[in-house]
Formats: C-alpha cells, sequence, structure tokens
C-alpha cells in the first residue's frame, strides 16, 4: 500500500487539549520547583517563586481531575498499555530502545517490535501515573491542609513529593528531548494529532497491527 | 484543524469491557485507600492530647478544690506569711525575676 499520503490520528484534540495544560503548568511548576529547592533568591522573591508554584499546581490539578473524569476511557487505556509487558520490553531495555548506539555510534541496530509506548516510555507513564498522584496529593496537602496534618505524616508528604519531583524533572528532561526528536509525533501532539502510516508502522507495529483500524472517509 | 485528514484510528475496542472494569477498580481502589488512610490518621492527630485534656478534666471533676482561690492551703498562707496576692512579699518571695527562655529545651 503506498502510503505517503495516509494518517493514524493518534492523539484526539481531548487528548492535546490535555497535553497542552499540561506542559504549560508543569514546565513553571518544575522550574519553581527547583529554584524552592536551592532556594538561591532572597525572601520576596522565594516567596513569588512559591506563589507562581501554586498558582501552577492548582492549574495543573484541574487539568489532571478533568481529563480523569472526562477522558476515563483514555485513562484506562493509558493504564492497561503502560502496565502490559511481555520479553519485549526486557530485550528493549537491554538496548535502550537502540538510542544510544544512534546518537553515540551513528548505528542502527535492530529494536524488538513495540506497541503504542515503547518500554521507556511505558515507565515514563507509570511514573508520571504514580509520580503525578504523589505530587498533586502531598503537594495540596503540604499547601493547603499543613494544619490539620499530623507531624509525621507532614514530613513524609514533604519527602515524597521532593523524591517524586525530582524523578519527574529528570524524565521530564529525557521526554522533552526524545519529544522534539521524533519530530513527526511532536508535531502529531502539538499541532494536528495525527502521524504518518509508515513512520507508525516502523516505529510502533503492535500498534499498527493490533490497535488500529481504518475509518470509513 | 486538520483532524480530518486521516484514515485510520485506534480501535475503540481495544480495552474490552471486563478489562475496563478491571482497570477502572483497580485505579479507585488505589486512589480511595490512601485516602482512607490519611483521613484516619488526621482524625487521630491529637489523640494523645485528647486523651490528656479527658484526664484532667476527670482529676479536675474528683476534686473538692477546683480553683486556687478557694484553696485553704493557699489562703492561710497568704494570711499567715505573705500578706495578700501581689504584696511586696508575696512577690519576693513567689514571682520570678531571672526568665529563660525555654521554648528551646
Amino acid at each position: 500500500m503506498s502510503t505517503n499520503n495516509t494518517w493514524i490520528l493518534k492523539h484526539p484534540w481531548s487528548v492535546r487539549s490535555f497535553h497542552y495544560l499540561l506542559v504549560l503548568s508543569f514546565i513553571p511548576l518544575a522550574i519553581t520547583g527547583v529554584v524552592l529547592y536551592f532556594k538561591p533568591f532572597d525572601g520576596p522573591t522565594m516567596n513569588r517563586y512559591m506563589q507562581v508554584h501554586v498558582v501552577t499546581g492548582v492549574i495543573l490539578t484541574l487539568d489532571a481531575v478533568a481529563y480523569f473524569i472526562l477522558g476515563f476511557t483514555r485513562v484506562i487505556a493509558f493504564v492497561k498499555r503502560s502496565f502490559s509487558f511481555s520479553a519485549n520490553d526486557i530485550r528493549w531495555f537491554s538496548i535502550l530502545g537502540g538510542y544510544p548506539q544512534k546518537f553515540l555510534l551513528r548505528k542502527k541496530v535492530a529494536v524488538p517490535p513495540m506497541g503504542k509506548y515503547n518500554s521507556g516510555q511505558k515507565l515514563f507513564g507509570i511514573c508520571v501515573l504514580i509520580g503525578g498522584t504523589v505530587l498533586i496529593a502531598t503537594g495540596w496537602g503540604l499547601w493547603g491542609f499543613p494544619h490539620i496534618l499530623p507531624h509525621g505524616m507532614a514530613a513524609l508528604f514533604g519527602t515524597l513529593h521532593l523524591v517524586f519531583g525530582w524523578i519527574l524533572i529528570l524524565f521530564l528532561l529525557v521526554h522533552v528531548f526524545l519529544g522534539i526528536y521524533m519530530f513527526d509525533d511532536f508535531k502529531a501532539m502539538f499541532l494536528h494529532g495525527r502521524i504518518p502510516y509508515d513512520e507508525a508502522k516502523e516505529m510502533a507495529p503492535l500498534w499498527v497491527e493490533n490497535e488500529i483500524v481504518k475509518i470509513g472517509r | 484543524m486538520k483532524e480530518e485528514r486521516y484514515q485510520y484510528e485506534e480501535s475503540p475496542s481495544y480495552v474490552s469491557r471486563r478489562e475496563f472494569m478491571t482497570i477502572s477498580g483497580i485505579v479507585i481502589a488505589i486512589l480511595a485507600l490512601p485516602a482512607v488512610w490519611i483521613r484516619s490518621a488526621v482524625a487521630k492527630r491529637n489523640s494523645y492530647i485528647r486523651a490528656r485534656i479527658s484526664g484532667l478534666y476527670k482529676d479536675d471533676a474528683g476534686s473538692k478544690v477546683r480553683v486556687s482561690h478557694a484553696n485553704n492551703g493557699v489562703a492561710r498562707l497568704y494570711k499567715d506569711f505573705a500578706v495578700h496576692p501581689l504584696s511586696d512579699v508575696s512577690e519576693e518571695l513567689f514571682h520570678t525575676e531571672h526568665y529563660i527562655d525555654r521554648t528551646r529545651i
């Protein structure tokens, strides 16, 4: 089949709008979070960073809760994809998806067939699901209800917020780099939602084979 | 928006009804269990203080003398020794002269 002009809808409008708000809220949260951790500025400036952190945290919460409710079926599909493992994932991690060989050695190695998300993306998805939920819950606890939290629980919330914050920030750096590197997917997420059939068949053959259907257009 | 220009999309039946119910149940349970734990811990956060308050009130209810000005011993002390509350003698003997900050002890 000639597939040059054949496209698959990968990210529908609901996913893209959720992702826009996620970008607009999480990047300021990550930057202000790092500043709040290292405290390089004086009191009033740090206070301003805290205010930005709180406001963007509220935006992130509203975005996540709205998507959880309105896009619940997609959330469930995301959970299923993120927690579906096979021997291919072990093989993928053993070569790290072929990316180090590609970037460092300019060498293309055979990569095991992947679904919609490769193994690294699944790991990222699991971290986002668990870490995002923990960050939102602990952030609200620390900001909104510190006076009713038992002392030990407030300390635990602080530690969890810190640990998961760093995990997601470090993952974010990789995510942004590879997200821009996979430029067709980048355009799909930020512009039109669709990716070329050929590209999808090469990068995610199991997704195209098992989950994609032709529509009557 | 160029979203119309695609020929393929994800199958809506990727997640079966049974899988949907199972995963939904697990997700909601995982979200609910910590919420229950947090609520329980918050409800019990001052239980030892409340127990102490309750004990003090219980002791107080069983006491014959509940206020210092009705305490015969204190009244006799002032009468025989310190003249009256806030007198020079009582101030000299009973009041603290040197404040010691013990908040950090």
